[in-house]
């Protein structure tokens, strides 16, 4: 138990951006009515930008 | 009166201070009784109006911003005891508010308590202080040390707090911290997974974010800047009605 929670508390930064930035992104992106560019769906867009904001904060410790 | 007071002996000082004390003691706190469970059901009662779609969400986010701004004080009059001390009648109560109050905030009230009662005990400590990390240069330094301590590898912060309960041997307390913080992310990745992401963002997560901005500005940078001094009469600003007592006492004024 405490070895899960440990693992989510280290992982923290990549947990919220693929549990919160992803679904907060699409959603944004589909209410603004934003049309992206390579075909890209809102979740696409969602997943990458958790992946690259959500990688960059894990590495460096900090979100800005 | 200054002038009569520079000359007055400690213990006239002391009964001097004990006076102004007690006329502020024995009188029971209605107004942050009331103050936190209103503040609380207006923020819970956000979440309905919103997610039926009969408030917009953009009048709730101020509203919710306020109700995490305003949710601290009635939970730290129950840390100090000030509603009912133990074995009075009331005592459920202030409990109850202790532990209701700062659910927006995400603060447990044990966690709320300890460490802030070890912040009083060694109020500017570097060491032994949990919120020596707040301390700041300047007005801007202090929001944005305020946002940096949150950061995912931030030393401060939070740290601080698991740190101090560690210390104080509260293990248990801290897991209480963990799960608490948990709870809150795990609810926050249901609604933004369910439809419900700007809603969660903006009545729970940035609220959350700007309301702890405000508390560690206002409640724990402001009165202990510039925080070089350790001491009673030294280590914080304090009351106007104890004005010249304290400047008796030498005490640091600017500000108050």
């Amino acid at each position: 138990m405490i070895f899960v929670i440990k693992t989510i508390f280290n992982f923290g930064a990549l947990v919220f951006a693929f549990g919160f930035i992803t679904p907060l992104t699409m959603q944004i992106i589909t209410r603004a009515g934003i049309d992206l560019p390579f075909s890209l769906t809102p979740l696409m867009a969602g997943l990458i930008l958790a992946a690259v904001w959500g990688g960059i904060a894990q590495y460096r410790g900090r979100w800005i | 009166m200054t002038d009569t007071l520079q000359n007055t002996s400690e213990p006239d000082l002391m009964r001097r201070e004990r006076e102004i004390a007690r006329r502020h003691i024995g009188k029971f706190p209605w107004l942050s009784v009331t103050w936190a469970f209103l503040n609380l059901a207006v923020w819970l009662s956000l979440w309905p109006l919103v997610l039926t779609g009969t408030l917009s969400v953009w009048i709730a986010f101020p509203i919710a911003t306020l109700n995490v701004m305003l949710c601290y004080l009635p939970s730290h009059e129950a840390q100090h005891d000030i509603i009912a001390r133990p074995g009075d009648r009331l005592r459920w109560l202030n409990e109850l508010v202790g532990h209701v109050s700062t659910i927006p905030l995400v603060l447990p009230y044990r966690v709320a308590r300890l460490t802030h009662l070890e912040h009083h005990k060694h109020t500017s400590d570097p060491d032994l202080d949990p919120d020596y990390g707040t301390h700041a240069s300047g007005p801007l330094d202090a929001i944005w040390n305020s946002i940096q301590k949150r950061q995912p590898g931030a030393e401060g912060g939070p740290n601080a707090y698991a740190a101090a309960l560690q210390r104080l041997g509260r293990e248990d307390v801290m897991l209480e911290a963990v799960l608490s913080t948990l709870t809150f992310f795990v609810i926050l990745f249901v609604l933004a997974w369910s439809g419900y992401a700007i809603e969660a963002a903006l009545l729970w997560w940035l609220p959350r974010h700007i309301g702890q901005t405000y508390i560690v500005y206002y409640l724990s940078w402001a009165p202990h800047h510039p925080a070089n001094e350790t001491g009673r009469y030294r280590d914080t600003r304090a009351f106007h009605e104890m004005r010249d007592v304290l400047e008796a006492r030498d005490c640091r004024l600017d500000g108050i």
